[in-house]
């Protein structure tokens, strides 16, 4: 398909290859930016011969325009004719390869990648394999480090006698003297196992997962157990623990942090990978490993094996967690690193299910009931969180016997977004203890809430009353909440006043018409008279939203006018009225709350 | 009190004096509130906008404190406040404070407020925290109420970061130079129901009543001595008399001289800012004087609390404490962070 481009338009297309030469960098990330735009005027012929060239001229411009140009030149297959012509893309390609910005570099081994794709076979034989190999025989470590990450698409679209010089070229890589094309060859090596033939694994790349693993530089080390997992992968657990379970053991115990680090990291990942379900290898290799992580000296390493704590017990039976995680998980509860206790809170409920109800009971819930008392907060917020996780377990009678007295301490926390977090997490718990608990041993709790002395946590509890109506249903909303909700409304202190408007408000969302009718209108216009010009105002801002709200409710006739009579007996009359207040803001909201209300 | 020192402002003697020219004095533009629903619709833009912490354009600048000026020059000396009102000390822009403390005390209008001065230096958002107090004083003058700080001038602002923040986010001195004519429009106190007298800094020699003070004209950059200087510099000491104030300006009060304030005009209590308290809020001299300290924190390195004082309609007082609002993208492990982790994976 060759497009047409009218006359018109061929003169922003000059401005634009202008603009490729322009001074101003901008404009010329600018025309780079629209390069497919000037591809497509030019025609793919000229764009072969005349724009790539050119292209190819600009090379030593700035590192910002050579990123976008080597981003951009992977589209460019479809511009230069098609797959046939795409080798003509490589030459720009393999030279931003090999530049120092590794920004540059990323973007052309993409784009180079792309282009791979596209090439038929023999392309790739033709053109694509001889770039690899000048790439990998460069002297400057750019291009090697480059080229790293070239070789799985390739390999899949060459000759068997192709392939085998493509593991020599590799082999090049990982022995290389350079530390940085070390890293690389170790880092593409984990998206190069799954392409090479199973029977070649042990003879071919097993040697270099040794070399690796033993590296002077724990930066190299650490990439390696992505190498052994995918080895393990490919080869089948049984194989793979023949070839490499003593190396991994080196790994569980390396004297650099990172490289531990990375194994606690992968742990679930390893263990999944190496043991397949091997009872024996988790007991014998794994669980010790687990045990020697949690107590490691350094903090990173306990933070990221706790959170592999439920993921790797789900592989071994409960009697194995209990005897011998366990303890290990108790001491982390004591850790002195805030991080790496709050990291266990998140995960240990997903300990719940593997040990059941006795054990949880047992072992979990004094942990969880330490933690909730934690001095960090972060600590408590994730415990909160999980709780439902705990209360499949153990049934919410015992989770409300043991936690509720630490949830009451946590109502009243110092810090206010503890108690907000509590107030976000109480429709749930309400959902699961039912009505009677709740009244009794949540709803002064709550409503205490109402009068926090903090606005947010005012706010939060009534907004969260449309999530308890949810739950309890209208009736009990009129009849529990509301008596309290007005009783609030008498607060001498105008700031808890205006909570109550604004939660009769939240309810108005929830309720009938006839509650709003009859309950939280008259409790608004008792209100309107109020001595301070803060809370007239709030009353009318409020009325607007219960007007619109009733009218939006009422779907009956009978209800219709209901909500059309209170609107004009009750509300117009009193906007009407507070539209000529005193203050000047009682006066734009009721005036604002007029029109919306029509 | 010792503690403070360090923290407190160079003198005024260690600056050179700074070239500028006054607006015209008040009186001679009769305030016109916002009254046309459109103004009313630019101004909650504004707000919107201000809330993110996103700045205003220079030219909105301009014609927000060209009406601030306005409704700043009708305020008298001692701006009469009425209760119930929320009272709070130094911002110093630290911009997500203050919307920890909008978080704390309720937003406005619904909750009044009085702000005791120092909204801009030190704090890396000067520009969006003035501009928001400004843009929310024009919104709902009757609700909130602004004075002027030590740092609301040319002089200091020139060395404590305001100017140089408004050079950097604008490219240009002008918002710093709207700004600063318009801090000379800032009431310098405020009295609520004629029994609390809040203040930035403390009392001055040459001020015996209220009515010294209403008679100051105020519509200048601050001097560097006299009653207008001392009301924004003093500080209370543990001390008799008056004394010198170790900043270079103002001067140090003891307890028989606010006592005897007190009784004169009869007050019950002078509420001020300027300091940093550790607690956010301090008692001194037998409750005659309470300061109140609103940056958590305090340049992001003091460690102390920030607090805010309700008082109610009943003239009851509650003081609310704060920390810092949690920042986002601080490091969640303390320590080293495996840079290259980021890099290979």
């Amino acid at each position: 398909m060759e497009p047409s481009i009218a006359a018109e338009e061929l003169y922003p297309i000059a401005v634009l290859i202008d603009e490729l030469k322009h001074e101003d960098v901008t404009l010329r990330l600018n025309a780079i930016r629209r390069l497919s735009t000037i591809a497509l005027a030019l025609g793919s012929e000229r764009t072969r011969t005349e724009l790539i060239p050119f292209l190819e001229d600009s090379l030593d411009d700035e590192d910002e325009v050579l990123t976008v140009l080597a981003e951009e030149l992977g589209k460019f297959v479809p511009y230069v004719g098609g797959s046939e012509y795409a080798n003509v893309l490589l030459i720009p390609l393999e030279t931003f390869a090999g530049v120092e910005e590794p920004f540059v570099r990323e973007k052309a081994v993409e784009s180079l990648d792309k282009v791979c794709v596209e090439m038929s076979r023999e392309q790739v034989e033709e053109h694509f394999m001889p770039l690899i190999k000048r790439l990998t025989s460069a002297e400057w470590f750019t291009n090697k480090v480059s080229v790293t990450a070239l070789f799985p698409t390739v390999y899949e679209k060459v000759s068997d006698e192709s392939k085998a010089s493509l593991r020599q070229l590799y082999s090049q890589l990982v022995y290389d003297d350079a530390p940085m094309v070390r890293r690389a060859a170790a880092t593409h090596l984990t998206l190069l196992i799954p392409h090479i033939e199973r029977e070649l694994i042990v003879s071919e790349i097993v040697p270099w997962f040794m070399f690796l693993a033993q590296d002077d530089q724990d930066s190299v080390r650490l990439l390696t157990i992505d190498i052994l997992i995918a080895i393990a992968e490919s080869l089948g657990a049984e194989r793979a623990r023949e070839q490499l379970f003593d190396q991994l053991k080196k790994l569980f115990a390396d004297k650099s942090w990172r490289v531990r680090y990375m194994v606690a990291d992968r742990f679930e990942a390893l263990a999944v990978a190496v043991s397949a379900g091997d009872e024996v290898v988790l007991k014998e290799g794994f669980v010790p490993a687990m045990v020697k992580l949690l107590k490691d000296s350094e903090a990173e390493v306990r933070t990221v094996i706790a959170k592999q704590v439920p993921g790797f017990c789900q592989l071994v039976d409960a009697e194995t967690v209990i005897q011998e995680i366990m303890p290990g998980i108790e001491e982390l509860v004591d850790d002195q690193s805030q991080h790496v206790r709050a990291a266990l809170a998140t995960k240990i409920s997903g300990l719940a299910p593997i040990l059941g109800k006795e054990d949880t009971i047992k072992y979990l819930l004094p942990m969880f009931l330490q933690m909730l008392k934690d001095e960090f907060p972060e600590v408590r917020l994730n415990i909160i969180c999980k709780l439902e996780q705990v209360n499949k377990v153990i049934g919410i009678d015992l989770l409300s016997q043991s936690l509720l007295p630490a949830i009451t301490q946590l109502a009243q926390d110092k810090q206010w977004r503890v108690r907000l977090a509590i107030i976000e997490y109480i429709p749930l718990l309400a959902s699961q203890l039912g009505v009677e608990f709740f009244d009794t041993q949540l709803r002064d709790l709550y409503m205490a809430w109402l009068r926090d002395s903090v606005y947010s946590i005012r706010e939060a509890a009534s907004e969260n009353l449309r999530n308890l109506t949810k739950v309890f249903g209208v009736e009990w909303a009129q009849s529990t909440i509301m008596p309290k909700v007005i009783e609030a409304g008498e607060n001498p202190n105008y700031l808890y006043r205006m909570t109550s408007i604004a939660a009769a408000t939240t309810l108005a969302g929830e309720v009938t018409v006839d509650v709003i009718k009859n309950s939280i209108v008259p409790f608004l216009d008792g209100m309107v008279g109020d001595p301070i010009p803060n809370i007239r105002f709030t009353v009318a801002r409020s009325y607007e939203s219960v007007s619109l709200l009733a009218r939006a409710k009422a779907a009956a006739e009978e209800e219709r006018s209901a909500a059309e009579s209170m609107i004009s007996d009750i509300i117009l009359p009193s906007l009407e009225k507070l539209k000529t207040d005193e203050d000047v803001d009682v006066r734009f909201y009721a005036d604002k709350s007029l029109k919306a209300i029509g | 009190m010792d503690a403070d020192v360090t923290m407190t402002d160079a003198g005024l003697s260690t600056l050179s004096p700074v070239s500028h020219t006054l607006s015209p004095p008040s009186g001679e533009i009769k305030a016109s509130p916002v009254t046309d629903s459109q103004s009313y619709d630019d101004l909650d833009r504004w707000i919107e906008m201000l809330m993110d912490c996103k700045q205003l354009s220079e030219n909105d600048v301009k014609k927000l404190c060209d009406k601030a000026r306005e409704i700043l020059s009708e305020e008298s000396n001692v701006q009469n406040v009425k209760c119930p009102v929320t009272v709070c000390g130094d911002i110093h822009g630290q911009f997500h404070d203050l919307m920890e403390l909008f978080k704390i005390g309720g937003p406005n209008p619904d909750t009044n407020y009085l702000f005791m001065g120092d909204y801009v230096d030190r704090g890396y958002y000067s520009v969006e925290t003035v501009t928001l107090l400004v843009a929310m004083k024009i919104r709902h003058p009757n609700r909130l109420t602004i004075l002027r700080g030590n740092h609301e001038s040319r002089q200091i602002t020139q060395v404590y970061g305001f100017y140089d923040e408004c050079l950097r986010k604008y490219g240009n001195p002008n918002v710093w130079k709207y700004f600063t004519d318009l801090f000379d429009y800032l009431p310098l106190t405020a009295l609520i129901e004629n029994t609390i007298f809040c203040l930035h800094g403390g009392l001055s020699p040459s001020i015996d009543s209220l009515d010294n003070i209403r008679a100051l004209d105020r519509i200048q950059e601050v001097p560097h001595e006299g009653p207008m200087c001392d009301l924004l510099w003093s500080d209370p000491d543990d001390r008799c008399g008056w004394g010198i104030s170790p900043r270079g300006a103002g001067y140090t009060f003891g307890q028989d001289i606010s006592e005897a304030f007190n009784h004169k005009n009869g007050l019950n209590l002078v509420a001020r800012a300027h300091q940093l308290v550790m607690e956010g809020y301090n008692w001194s001299q037998d409750q005659q004087v309470v300061t109140i300290f609103s940056a958590p924190n305090y340049c992001y390195r003091c460690g102390n609390q920030a607090a805010i004082m309700e008082i109610d309609e009943d003239l009851k007082y509650t003081f609310l404490q704060f920390d810092p609002c949690p920042r986002a993208g601080e490091p969640s492990v303390s320590r080293r962070t495996p840079d290259y982790f980021l890099v290979s994976f």
